[in-house]
C-alpha cells in the first residue's frame, strides 16, 4: 500500500507538528528585532538575516558553552559506556547472587530525583575536589547514565546467542577477551545508540552544572542559556539564535547515529 | 517471535565464580558513592532540621518534616498535581508515540526522512525546548496567543503559563512534544516484530485493521508499551528542568510538582529537612507505581502462559 | 512476551576488532579527561580569586563590569580577580548551596536578601579588623552592612527605584498613583503598552520588588520595629489594591517577563515603568536615543524599595588576604569613581561625586540618574524586618496571595489575612 492519501496527511500533521517549534526559533531569530514584538509576526524565515548567527557569537560567549556542554557531553558518554558494558555483560550472562538486587538497584537509580541528591552529593564533591570541574559534572551525570545504558545493553547482549562466543572459550580466551573481542563488536549498533543517549543526558544537564560550577569559563551551555530566559535583556532574537545553536550539534549527532539508535533501542530496550 | 530458550544462562557459569563479581565491581562502587551515599544521607536529614545555610548542624526532630508536609494542604495540591502531569505526560506521550509509531510503520515514499524527522525533539535539550515554548506562549507576541486570536477562540489576553487554568495544559504540551518521539522509536522498532505472514494473511482474510491491531499487532506491542509506560512514569515524577523553567511551579502551584516543591523547600526556603523529607515521599510512591506494574505484568504474563 | 526485535543484519557490523575498540575508547576517555583538567589550570605564580555577581552574567552589561575589574588586575602583580558571573534567576540558590557547603568564590556581590541570611548563618568574613569605619566616608544604607555591631561586608551599589518614562509616548508627568493610572491609560495603544511589572512566579524575586515599591509607596511595611508582622496592616492591603488596580487596568503586557517587557521598552512599546538604576543604565545602553526620563514614583509615601548590593568575602576563602586586598581597592577613590561611571550605578558604598557626562546623552542620562540620587534617602531593603533568614519563604507566600487577588479577583484583605496566618502556621512553625 504506497503512500495512500490519509497516511500521507497523518503524517504530514505529526511532522508539521514536531517540526513547528524548530521552525518558530528560526523565524524568531531570523526576523529584524523591530518586527518582532508586534501582533502581525513574521512567518517566515529571512534568509538574509542569517548574520545574526554570527553576532550572536559576540553577544554571548556562546563557543565556551558549546565547548564546555561537548566536554562534558563526550566525558558522560565515555564514562557511562567504561562503567556499563561489563556489568551488562555479567547480567545477561552469569547467573550470581546478588544479581536480582543489582537490577533493581539500577532501576532505583532512575526513579532519583537530581535535586534531591544536590546537597550530599555536593558535600562527596567538595571532599573529592570536583567542584568546579567539568570531570566533577562528568561523574555525577554517568551515575544516572549508567543505569540505563547498562539496561539496555544487557538487553543486546540477551539477543547474542550463545554458540557465537562458545568458540572463542574453546581458544581459551578471557572472559574479557570474549567480551571485548566477540560480543561487543556484535552489540555495536546498541552500543552507538546508548552512547546517544548519554551524550544527551551530557550536553542537556542543567541542574548539578548550575550548582557545581561557578568560572564562567567552565559553564555549559545549559545553564548559560538558562540565565537568559527571564531576567537579563538579551533581545529575543539572539536568545532564539542561541536556541538554535545549541540544539543543532545535538540534532545532528542524532541524525547521524539515528539508525543505530533504532536499532539498537530496538536490541536493548524491548523485551517482556 | 519466540525468544531463543536455549539454556545460555545455565551453559555461562564455568570459569571463575568471582568473574562476574568482578565484572560489575566498578559500576557497584562508582553507584554506592555517587548514589547510594548521598541518598542515605538524604533519608537521614529528612529526619532533620538542617537548613542550607547550615548543612552539617542538623538537629534530630523525628518525624516532624514528615508530619508537617502531610498535613500542609498546599502538599496535598502537589500530589495531585504530580499525578495529573504524570497521567498527562504517560497518556499524550505514549498514546502520540503510539500513533506516530503505527504510521511511520506504513511503506510510504519519505518514510527514512519522516522516520528521522519525527524523532528531533527528543534530541532537543530541555532548556531549548522551555526556551521557545515560552516564547510561542507569550501572551502579547507569541504564536500560540495569535492564532488563538485569530481562530477567535479567547481575547488573548492571558499567556497560557500564567494562568491557573491553562499553565499545566502548557507545560504538558512541551513536555509531551519533547517525549513522545522516544516512546515512537521504541514502540517503532516493537513494531518490527509483527510477523507480516501473520498481517498479510489477515489482510487477506478481509480481517479489518482494527482487528488486524488487536489480535496481532497488540499482543506483540503490549510489553513493550508497558515498560515504556513505567518509564515515563518515573521519569515524569522527577522531571525538573522544563517545569521549573517554564513557570517555577506556578501560578499558585498549578504547576508544581513533587521535584520542583522539593526544589523550592531546599533551595528557595533553604529548608533541607522539609526537602529530603519531600524526596522520600517522592521515591516511595515511585516505588509503590513500579511494584503495581510488577504485579500487573506478571498477572498479564500468566494469562498470556495460561492462554498459550 | 515478545522476542528479541533485533535483526541478524546487525551482526557483524560496527566495529569488529575488538582491539581497535577498546583503543579507541581509552582514547576517548584520556581526551574527556585532558580536556576538562587543561581549562581548570590556572597561572601559578599569582594567587587568583574568584569574584561572583549576577550582573557579570548579564551579557549586555558584564563586560562593562569586567573592564572596571581589569583595572585592579592591571594594578595587581600578585593577585588576579576572576569575574564569575552567576545568572540573577538562580543566584542566591547556586552561592547559599556553595556557601552552606564550605566553597564557593572568595568576593561576592549579594543582594540584601543573600546577604543577610549568609551573615547571620557565619558564612561571611568578619571585616571589623580590615574595613575601619572612620577610614571610609559610607554611605547612610552601609548601617545595613553589620549585624549586631560586626561588619560583614560594604556596600557595593545601592539604586532606589524611581519612575522611568518614555517621553514620545507618556501623556503627562504623574504626580499621584491616580494620576499615573490614568496616564498609562492614555498612553496604551495597539502597539503601546501604559506600564510593565512583574506578575508571575517564575520571576518571583522581581515580582517581589515590584510588590515591594507598591506596599512601601502606600506606607506599608512587613513588619513593625518589634518584629510583629503587619502583612495584613491597611497600608500593606492598599499597596497589594494598587497593584491590582494596575493589573487590572489594560495598561500592562500581561504575563511578560521582565527581559520581555524592558525590550518593549527601549524599543518603545512601553510608556511608564518603576525601576532601579541598572536598569535605567540598561536601557541608556540599549537604546542610547530613547527620550527616557524620571520622576520619584508617584505613590503617597517617597518610601521605595532599594537594590542594596554588598560586597562580602567568604568566611571559608582560602585567600581572604587577597580577597580583602580587592574590597579595599573597591573602596578607594579611583575605584568608587571608576564603578559611578558604568551606567546604571546609582550609589557606590562611599560617598564619591558622580563623574560628569561629555556627551549629550551621556548629560540627559545623568538627569535621569540625579532623581535616583535625590531619592536615595527613601530607599528601603526589600526584606521583611527581623526576618532576614524567613523572608525567602514569606515572600513566597506573600506572592501566591498576591496572585490569588490579581488572577481570581480575591479580596486584598482577606487575601493578606491569608498570608499572615499561613507565614505564622508554616514558616514560624519552628
Amino acid at each position: 500500500m504506497k503512500g495512500t492519501s490519509p497516511f500521507v496527511f497523518g503524517v504530514l500533521i505529526v511532522l508539521g507538528l514536531i517540526v513547528f517549534p524548530f521552525y518558530w526559533m528560526l523565524v524568531t531569530a531570523t526576523t529584524p528585532p523591530d518586527q518582532l514584538m508586534i501582533e502581525t509576526p513574521t512567518l517566515v524565515p529571512s534568509f538574509t538575516r542569517l548574520g545574526v548567527f554570527v553576532e550572536v557569537f559576540s553577544a554571548v560567549p556562546i563557543a565556551s558553552w558549546l565547548t564546555n556542554s561537548f566536554i562534558v557531553a563526550a566525558g558522560t558518554t565515555v564514562l557511562c559506556l567504561i562503567l556499563s558494558v561489563l556489568p551488562a555483560y555479567a547480567l545477561s550472562r552469569f547467573r550470581f547472587r546478588g544479581k536480582a538486587m543489582l537490577a533493581l538497584g539500577l532501576f532505583v537509580t532512575q526513579m532519583l530525583p537530581e535535586a534531591m541528591l544536590l546537597v550530599p552529593l555536593y558535600a562527596v564533591f567538595r571532599s573529592l575536589e570536583l567542584l568546579d570541574t567539568l570531570t566533577g559534572l562528568i561523574i555525577a551525570n554517568a551515575a544516572f547514565g549508567a543505569p540505563i545504558v547498562t539496561w539496555i545493553l544487557k538487553g543486546a547482549f540477551d539477543a547474542i546467542p550463545q554458540e557465537v562466543e562458545e568458540a572463542a572459550r574453546i581458544d581459551g580466551c578471557s572472559r574479557f577477551d570474549i567480551v571485548m573481542g566477540v560480543a561487543l563488536p556484535l552489540v555495536a549498533p546498541t552500543l552507538a545508540a546508548t552512547a546517544v543517549i548519554a551524550f544527551f543526558h551530557g550536553w542537556n544537564e542543567y541542574l548539578f552544572a548550575q550548582t557545581f560550577i561557578n568560572a564562567a569559563d567552565l559553564r555549559p551551555a545549559s545553564v548559560g542559556i538558562a540565565g537568559l530566559v527571564g531576567e537579563y535583556a538579551v533581545p529575543i532574537h539572539l536568545v532564539m539564535a542561541t536556541g538554535i545553536i545549541y540544539t543543532l550539534p545535538s540534532i545532528v549527532f542524532y541524525l547521524i547515529a539515528q539508525r543505530y539508535v533504532v536499532s539498537g533501542l530496538t536490541a536493548g530496550s524491548v523485551k517482556g | 517471535m519466540q525468544r531463543p530458550m536455549s539454556k545460555r544462562r545455565g551453559a555461562a557459569l564455568e570459569g571463575s565464580p568471582w568473574t562476574p563479581y568482578v565484572f560489575i565491581f566498578p559500576l557497584v562502587a562508582y553507584l554506592f558513592a555517587i548514589l547510594a551515599g548521598p541518598l542515605l544521607q538524604e533519608f537521614w536529614i529528612s529526619f532533620t532540621d538542617t537548613s542550607l545555610m547550615r548543612p552539617d548542624a542538623g538537629q534530630f526532630i523525628g518525624l516532624s518534616n514528615y508530619r508537617f508536609i502531610i498535613s500542609d494542604p498546599n502538599f496535598h495540591q502537589v500530589l495531585i498535581v504530580t499525578a495529573l502531569y504524570t497521567a498527562g505526560s504517560v497518556v499524550f506521550g505514549i498514546g502520540l508515540g503510539l500513533g506516530t509509531a503505527l504510521l511511520m510503520n506504513h511503506d510510504f515514499r519519505g518514510r527514512s526522512v519522516a522516520r528521522a524527522l519525527v524523532t528531533i525533539p527528543w534530541a532537543a535539550p530541555s532548556v531549548a525546548v522551555a526556551l521557545i515554548f515560552s516564547w510561542m506562549f507569550n501572551a502579547q507576541y507569541g504564536i500560540f496567543t495569535i492564532l488563538q486570536k485569530s481562530l477567535g477562540l479567547a481575547s488573548g489576553a492571558e499567556n497560557w503559563l500564567d494562568s491557573t487554568t491553562f499553565a499545566l495544559p502548557a507545560v504538558l504540551i512541551a513536555t509531551v512534544w519533547q517525549i513522545f518521539p522516544f516512546s515512537s522509536v521504541v514502540i517503532l522498532a516493537a513494531l518490527q516484530g509483527v510477523p507480516s505472514e501473520v498481517k498479510e494473511a489477515a489482510i487477506i482474510d478481509r480481517a479489518d485493521r482494527l482487528n488486524v491491531f488487536k489480535t496481532v499487532t497488540w499482543p506483540t506491542i503490549a510489553p513493550t508499551v508497558a515498560l515504556i509506560s513505567l518509564f515515563t512514569t518515573i521519569w515524569s515524577l522527577r522531571r525538573f528542568d522544563i517545569i521549573w523553567i517554564l513557570t517555577g511551579g506556578g501560578p499558585l502551584g498549578a504547576t508544581n510538582t513533587l521535584v520542583t516543591e522539593l526544589y523550592r523547600e531546599g533551595f528557595i526556603y533553604r529548608d533541607l529537612g522539609t526537602a529530603a523529607a519531600i524526596g522520600m515521599i517522592g521515591l516511595l510512591i515511585a516505588s509503590v507505581v513500579t511494584l503495581l506494574y510488577y504485579g500487573a505484568s506478571r498477572r498479564a504474563e500468566m494469562r498470556a502462559r495460561g492462554a498459550a | 512476551m515478545t522476542g528479541m526485535v533485533q535483526s541478524n543484519r546487525s551482526f557483524g557490523r560496527g566495529w569488529r576488532s575488538g582491539a581497535a575498540f577498546k583503543a579507541a575508547l581509552f582514547a576517548g576517555v584520556a581526551m574527556a579527561s585532558v580536556a576538562a583538567h587543561s581549562s581548570v589550570a590556572a597561572a601559578q605564580d599569582k594567587t587568583t580569586i574568584e569574584f561572583a555577581a549576577s550582573v557579570l552574567a548579564d551579557p549586555s552589561r558584564g563586560p562593562i563590569y569586567q573592564k572596571w575589574i581589569d583595572g585592579f588586575n592591571e594594578a595587581h602583580d600578585d593577585i588576579e580577580v576572576k569575574a564569575v558571573g552567576i545568572p540573577f534567576s538562580s543566584f542566591a540558590n547556586t552561592v547559599l548551596t556553595q556557601l552552606g557547603g564550605g566553597q564557593g568564590p572568595d568576593v561576592m556581590r549579594l543582594d540584601l536578601d543573600v546577604f543577610m541570611p549568609a551573615a547571620s548563618a557565619g558564612l561571611l568574613m568578619d571585616l571589623d579588623d580590615t574595613i575601619a569605619d572612620g577610614e571610609y566616608d559610607f554611605i547612610g544604607p552601609d548601617q545595613y552592612m553589620k549585624l549586631d555591631g560586626t561588619r560583614y561586608g560594604v556596600v557595593f551599589s545601592m539604586t532606589p527605584y524611581v519612575l522611568l518614562y518614555n517621553a514620545d509616548l507618556a501623556k503627562g508627568v504623574p504626580e499621584t498613583f491616580e494620576e499615573l493610572i490614568e496616564d498609562a491609560k492614555a498612553a496604551r495603544t495597539d502597539s503601546v503598552y501604559g506600564y510593565a511589572f512583574r506578575t508571575t512566579m517564575n520571576q518571583a524575586a522581581g515580582f517581589w520588588q515590584d510588590l515591594c515599591n507598591f506596599v512601601y509607596g502606600f506606607g506599608g511595611e512587613w513588619a513593625d520595629a518589634e518584629g510583629n508582622l503587619t502583612i495584613n496592616s491597611p497600608e500593606v492591603v492598599a499597596g497589594v489594591a494598587a497593584y491590582k488596580e494596575m493589573y487590572d487596568a489594560g495598561v500592562i503586557p500581561v504575563g511578560a517577563t521582565s527581559s520581555e517587557y524592558r525590550q518593549m521598552f527601549w524599543e518603545g512599546k512601553v510608556a511608564y515603568m518603576i525601576d532601579n538604576g541598572g536598569v535605567a543604565g540598561l536601557l541608556a545602553n540599549k537604546a542610547p536615543d530613547l527620550p527616557l526620563e524620571a520622576v520619584p514614583s508617584p505613590f503617597p509615601h517617597p518610601e521605595q524599595g532599594m537594590v542594596l548590593a554588598a560586597l562580602a568575602v567568604n568566611a571559608n576563602s582560602k585567600n581572604k588576604d587577597a580577597a580583602t586586598e580587592f574590597v579595599k581597592w573597591v573602596l578607594s577613590p579611583e575605584a568608587q569613581q571608576a564603578l559611578l561611571t558604568i551606567p546604571g550605578e546609582v550609589y557606590a558604598g562611599t560617598k564619591v561625586a558622580r563623574p560628569e557626562g561629555d556627551t549629550e546623552t551621556a548629560k540627559t542620562f545623568e538627569k535621569v540618574m540625579e532623581v535616583y540620587t535625590s531619592q536615595a534617602d527613601y530607599g528601603t531593603p526589600q526584606l521583611v524586618p527581623g526576618y532576614a533568614d524567613e523572608t525567602p519563604q514569606m515572600q513566597q507566600i506573600i506572592l501566591e496571595e498576591v496572585v490569588r487577588v490579581l488572577k481570581s479577583g480575591d479580596d486584598p484583605q482577606e487575601a493578606m489575612d491569608r498570608a499572615q496566618s499561613q507565614i505564622e502556621r508554616r514558616v514560624l512553625r519552628r
